[in-house]
């Protein structure tokens, strides 16, 4: 469902939404993370193409808290290449790499032959951290794609909490950039212009706030994830009396949660 | 008292028979007839000095202007007063007082002396018709700065008198609003008149919306602290101490005390919900009701005095307007249904009428107006320059403080109920959410 819409948007976003989505993990390859440069393969032996390889993958722990590490190991024999998904690619025969994936992924290795292939698959289980901990790489990179305008504010029409097609847009954008830290706490501040009272446009602005929080939540973002909070007029963006203003001051806005 | 910062020793010396006429307590607060007054100078007891000429200078102005702001009097200049100064009730001849222009029905004088160690003012109140004394007090303070707070007391006490018990009185209360201090906003109280502010809280957070406990010990406001993700309802002791009372979600806004001191009401959310509704809960934060469950924006509650009834803004009939509902959820009906934008309701003591501010539809400033509950009528009370907000009654009803931007910021006013005897209070930054405090003393 996720990926049919995605590759409806456009194909770079279906790719990214795939490493957040467990249904889609046939093509994974990884935005966030680069593939690792590519391990010369094993290359073709005399003897090694008559019969099937074999390939055995295993993960160490299985289980992690977000933000761990587990150690992803593998033995093959009589392959002329083995390859990884899950934004891993080609490897040597045998070996091991020390991974922290974001979310739950199963690796599958293929042992490829002159006749056959054969595959074997290991799944890595993650989950919350048990103390509730943020994994400060998580906010880290929440913060950088925020300040690098990766993820961006959306804005309202004058008195109005509803989000414009343009907001949705970005929203679905904002989902995909604070789904890949998925330890970090985005808050939505929901701000209004000086027009209007104080009292009403502190309620306005936690509708602001509430109506992009929903949004997100919508398009697959972890309830976790995600603080909604009204500033109403208190905290403008823009400081002039006019319309040119206002429109910068009426916005759900993100930042981090420290 | 509740609060004691002065200790006043008043000794009442006599009561003469009161003549006066209790003006109706209405929406223009101007009697048939009003009471004429006129208030002498102070003069010093015996030997003059810099100290009683200091402390005589506040105590006749500070007085001029809490008789002159009561609304209940009509004060004839004082260019116009006899020449002889009145130090004691043997000095006054009141045939002159009698005659045009002045032509008074009551008349105040008395003496004082102030030196670094104390203040001790004697204060009389006479009817000229009579001849007789109404009013004769004696105030001692061990601090000569407390003058101001002798004038106030003074002032309420003729009031209380010639109104035969209809106000107490208002030049003793205090005003509680939220002051912008660099980036943050912290809570303030002040005289009524604006004089001797001081600060609350101290939080560096944004501190808005206070609003008095019934008796005057406690604010009830809401904070946000630097760097946290929600709003918080704070209940202060002035004498020190808070509580935080628990909230489900990141937003609070617009506390109010019921008249009991038991329940307090406020805009909340609740988990899982995605619009502000008003609550009721007891004033630990505890067995909330929901009195308005709608899908729209419902804020700014005020309770009725008899806390049977609570009105609030909803934008549910599409922009915010005012509405009442029975302090169980029951009986919701629409009182303000001009269109525009309504906010801040504030129900009036003798619970007839409902200040609140208005934008008229397409025009850019609210002003301050009132809904009479009964009739539904409304009537304007401010205009000009600049928008008027957040309106609160005064305890005896005849005033209306709220925040101007008249003179370009957020600044606290107060008038009379009729729009009248405007006066700015604040006039540095930026003030905002003026709350009147109930009486402090004791008639």
């Amino acid at each position: 469902m996720k990926c049919g819409l995605a590759i409806g948007l456009n194909l770079v976003l279906c790719l990214s939404l795939v490493l957040i989505s467990s249904s889609c993990k046939k093509k994974t390859l990884s935005m966030a993370r680069p593939p690792a440069p590519p391990i010369p393969s094993v290359g073709d032996r005399p003897g090694t193409t008559k019969s099937a390889p074999t390939i055995k993958v295993s993960a160490s722990p299985s289980t992690i808290e977000r933000g761990n590490q587990t150690t992803l190991s593998w033995t093959s024999t009589g392959a002329n290449s083995i390859l990884i998904d899950g934004g891993i690619g080609n490897v040597a025969e045998t070996g091991s790499l020390v991974l922290s994936p974001g979310e739950s992924i199963t690796y599958t290795a293929i042992a490829k032959g002159s006749a056959s292939d054969t595959r074997s698959s290991t799944r890595v289980t993650v989950v919350a951290r048990r103390d509730g901990s943020v994994v400060s790489s998580d906010l880290e990179g929440l913060q950088r794609a925020i300040a690098e305008g990766k993820v961006r504010p959306v804005f309202f029409q004058y008195d109005l909490a509803n989000l414009s097609p343009e907001g949705k847009r970005i929203l679905t954008e904002n989902a995909r950039w604070i789904s890949q830290y998925p330890t970090a706490v985005a808050i939505i501040e929901g701000h209004c212009d000086e027009r209007g009272t104080e009292e009403y446009n502190l309620a306005l602005g936690d509708r602001r706030a509430l109506a992009a929080r929903d949004y997100l939540l919508e398009v697959g973002v972890a309830a976790g994830q995600l603080e909604a909070l009204s500033f109403g007029e208190e905290r403008p963006f823009s400081a002039c009396h006019e319309e040119s203003c206002w429109k910068q001051n009426r916005r759900a806005h993100f930042v981090v949660k420290r | 008292m509740k609060f004691p910062i002065v200790s006043l020793t008043a000794l009442i010396l006599s009561f003469g028979l009161l003549t006066a006429q209790s003006p109706d307590v209405v929406i223009y607060p101007k009697p048939r007839e009003a009471t004429r007054l006129a208030a002498t100078n102070f003069v010093a007891r015996s030997v003059s000095t810099p100290h009683t000429e200091t402390a005589a200078k506040v105590f006749n102005d500070v007085l001029w202007a809490d008789l002159k702001f009561s609304a209940f009097f009509e004060m004839p200049s004082k260019s116009f007063y006899p020449l002889k100064l009145l130090r004691s009730p043997l000095d006054v001849d009141f045939d002159p007082w009698q005659a045009a222009p002045v032509d008074v029905d009551f008349l105040v004088f008395g003496n004082l002396e102030a030196e670094t160690a104390g203040v001790v003012v004697e204060a009389y109140l006479y009817d000229v018709k009579t001849k007789g004394q109404v009013l004769g007090k004696r105030y001692s303070v061990g601090d000569s700065t407390l003058v101001r707070k002798i004038a106030h007391q003074f002032a309420d006490q003729i009031v209380y008198q010639l109104s035969a018990g209809s106000s107490r009185g208002i030049a003793s209360t205090q005003i509680a609003f939220s002051s912008l201090k660099g980036d943050s906003k912290e809570v303030y109280i002040a005289d009524y008149d604006g004089s001797n502010s001081r600060t609350v809280t101290a939080n560096g957070g944004i501190n808005k919306f206070p609003g008095w406990s019934p008796d005057n010990a406690e604010l009830a406001f809401i904070t946000i602290l630097s760097g946290k993700s929600r709003w918080e309802l704070w209940i202060q002791n002035l004498q020190g101490g808070r509580r935080v009372l628990p909230m489900p979600t990141s937003y609070v806004s617009s506390p109010s005390f019921s008249s009991d001191g038991k329940q307090i009401v406020f805009s909340g959310r609740d988990k899982g919900s995605s619009n502000p509704d008003i609550f009721a809960a007891d004033t630990a934060g505890e067995n909330r009701t929901n009195l308005s469950s709608h899908r729209a924006i419902d804020t700014s509650p005020t309770w009725s005095p008899t806390s049977r009834q609570v009105a609030f803004i909803s934008d549910r009939s599409g922009t915010p307007q005012v509405w009442v509902v029975d302090s169980d959820g029951s009986n919701l009906q629409r009182l303000v249904t001009e269109g525009g934008h309504c906010d801040s309701p504030d129900w009036s003591p003798d619970g007839r009428l409902i200040a609140y501010s208005w934008q008229a539809p397409k025009r850019w400033d609210h002003d301050v107006y009132v809904v009479e509950v009964a009739s539904k009528k409304i009537f304007q009370l401010t205009s000009g320059r600049g928008s008027k907000e957040n309106p609160h009654w005064s305890p005896d009803g005849r005033h209306i403080t709220f925040q101007g931007t008249r003179t370009g910021t957020k600044q606290i006013f107060i008038m009379n109920a009729d729009g009248e005897n405007l006066k700015q209070i604040t006039a540095y930054g930026i003030n905002e959410g003026p709350a009147w405090s109930g009486y402090f003393d004791q008639p």
